[in-house]
């Protein structure tokens, strides 16, 4: 079982040294194997959504250290960690975080853009992904003339169009209806058939069914860690 | 290359898309760029006209010289001068100012025979009687004067002018406000007998120099120890050289004014280049979490600047065209060219050479640079979930 992420001791404070200074994060230890869906679950302001954020490297931890694949990313640079999510990380943030104005085709392209592939291919994989997501009626349409769930379907396709080797969701289920649900586990089901590792942050139930490994977290703290067996 | 190419089309479709940012952008850069390559354009166009006057005019001006001075000069030299090896012609001329009502004129005696060839009229003929005069389009256009007007100035009510031609509008700013008659007629107007503010000297090629000297050492020698005054004698080299010194005096006046435009437009550029800041914030968190680089958002940004400036510069350089074809340089043309008021009554003269252009693009780029870069770094280094917030 080979380990992707370990956090040791990983601590997030906002606000340090002010009045209203708050410990999002306190001591996390926490492990996550490759291929697994993990569910980091926890009521409103346990911390799940930083604890996300700090392990996909779009925020950095003020104490602690974070390990991928061994390495210490936590002291990386701002180029090294621009690479890791590019490369590795694919994210789907809870309010997808489309780019507005821009069609869907390129808003899944957009990674591609500094990889150096031209637009005809850009168009070509954007399209092929969109329509593995049953997208293909809204390749050309900007996020405001779609619903909640074609717009994280577009998210999806964004996060996955550099082929990435773990997939972070926060909250993907708050602001989509229940077809839109079941089309989410149809995708991350199939991701994880594909040996990728699914990490979800969720106080959502419905996850329970489904993940490997469920981090339960409480004021910033890791409460427990339950592990099931892979379905 | 590919990526660079991908950025740069990506930092167009930008453009595009933030058609609102983008418009407003162009025209505070044309706002500002516009006077600074119209005034260019005058002073260059000036400055042409000037040193084109000074190539074509006399070799040598020969005054006297009172307490360092000009002062007028007699007519008794015109024959010496004449007499001097490698001398082609000699005339003297009268040069006054006076007032038409409240229009501060150049008045200019010279005999007949000796006006350049290159006078041009729009209506009328060149003098041939006592009396007769040519007056500038400048003058002609405020004071609707025509040919057989006729007119006195204050300073001389007992002597009537009558007009018998108008220059012609594309001729030099300097006969925009001139009045122009015979010797004779000046040295009456003046009350002044035997004497001339200057006279002007043509040489052969090459003698200027020496001749300058010759007058200057041996006329001097011998008026040493006697009555009369020493002369003063300028050759086209210091003409010049006065001209250009006066020229970049008001050229300063300008800049300086400029220059403090220029900075007040820093600040409101910057203003301007934050419209959408909260959005353009986001949008650089967002690709920052999509796995760009900090050096790849700042090159899509500085791209951004590059077409924005190479859209605006060539704007800036139609609109002051536009605007001295139209309007004649007002507002600008005041700060060259003395006692014309906001609207030149004459055809401001222009060039635009390409250095003050290419001026025009780097400045735009300085602007939407410190309008933008030191911002979007700053944006671009944070985590990017701080951008996205």
């Amino acid at each position: 079982m080979e380990t992707v992420i370990r956090t040791e001791k990983v601590e997030k404070i906002y606000y340090q040294g002010k009045p209203e200074e708050v410990l999002a994060l306190n001591q996390i230890d926490l492990e996550i194997i490759k291929s697994r869906f993990v569910l980091i679950r926890g009521p409103s302001g346990s911390g799940k959504t930083t604890l996300l954020n700090v392990i996909s490297t779009i925020d950095r931890p003020t104490k602690g250290r974070i390990l991928l694949h061994g390495e210490d990313v936590s002291k990386y640079s701002d180029v090294q960690l621009s690479r890791i999510r590019q490369k590795t990380i694919g994210l789907i943030f809870q309010n997808f975080n489309l780019l507005p104005r821009l069609p869907a085709w390129e808003n899944v392209a957009f990674p591609l853009l500094p990889v150096g592939i031209m637009e005809a291919e850009r168009r070509r994989r954007a399209v092929e992904m969109l329509i593995r997501l049953k997208l293909e009626k809204r390749v050309d349409h900007p996020p405001e003339q779609m619903s909640g769930g074609e717009q994280q379907r577009v998210a999806i396709a964004r996060a996955l169009i550099n082929d990435p080797e773990i997939v972070m969701a926060d909250e993907p289920t708050s602001n989509i209806d229940a077809e839109s649900i079941k089309i989410l586990f149809d995708i991350l089901m199939d991701l994880k058939s594909k040996g990728k590792t699914i990490i979800v942050s969720s106080h959502d139930p419905i996850f329970l069914d489904y993940s490997e490994t469920t981090f339960l977290l409480k004021e910033g703290r890791l409460m427990s860690i339950e592990h099931k067996e892979p379905r | 290359m590919n990526k660079h190419l991908n950025l740069l089309f990506t930092a167009i479709g930008n453009i595009c898309r933030n058609k609102v940012r983008s418009i407003v952008l162009i025209l505070c850069l044309i706002a500002v760029l516009f006077p600074f390559v119209t005034a260019i354009s005058i002073s260059e166009g000036i400055k042409f006209q000037s040193l084109v006057s000074i190539e074509e005019g006399a070799d040598i001006y020969v005054t006297e010289d009172y307490f360092g001075s000009n002062a007028p000069i007699s007519l008794d030299y015109v024959g010496r001068f004449k007499k001097m090896e490698g001398v082609t012609k000699v005339f003297p001329r009268i040069v006054g100012r006076a007032y038409f009502t409240n229009r501060l004129a150049t008045l200019v005696g010279i005999f007949p025979e000796n006006l350049p060839e290159s006078i041009r009229l729009s209506q009328g003929t060149m003098f041939h009687e006592k009396g007769d005069v040519i007056v500038g389009e400048g003058l002609a256009r405020e004071f609707r004067l025509q040919p057989g007007v006729r007119f006195s100035l204050s300073i001389n009510t007992s002597k009537l002018l009558r007009i018998v031609g108008v220059f012609d509008s594309n001729a030099t700013i300097w006969s925009a406000n001139l009045i122009l008659m015979s010797f004779e007629d000046a040295a009456e107007f003046f009350k002044v007998k035997g004497k001339a503010t200057d006279i002007l000297i043509y040489t052969r090629s090459g003698y200027a120099p020496i001749l300058a000297k010759q007058i200057q050492e041996n006329v001097n020698a011998s008026t040493s120890g006697s009555p009369e005054t020493p002369l003063r004698v300028q050759d086209k080299t210091l003409v010049k050289r006065y001209f250009e010194r006066g020229f970049n005096y008001k050229a300063g006046v300008f800049t300086a004014l400029y220059t403090v435009a220029f900075a007040l437009a820093i600040p409101a550029l910057l203003i301007v280049s934050g419209f959408g800041q909260t959005e353009r914030r986001k949008e650089i968190g967002i690709i920052k979490a999509t796995g760009w680089q900090t050096q790849e958002v700042m090159e899509m940004v500085v791209l951004e600047n590059l077409v924005i400036s190479l859209t605006s510069a060539p704007l800036a350089i139609l609109t002051s065209m536009v605007w001295l074809k139209w309007f004649n340089g007002a507002f600008i043309a005041q700060f060259f060219i003395a006692e014309i008021g906001l609207m030149a009554p004459f055809p401001v003269p222009s060039r635009f050479l390409p250095l003050p252009c290419l001026f025009a693009f780097i400045f735009a780029i300085v602007l939407t640079m410190v309008g933008s870069l030191y911002s979007t770094w700053r944006v671009a280094t944070v985590p990017p979930v701080e951008a996205m917030r």
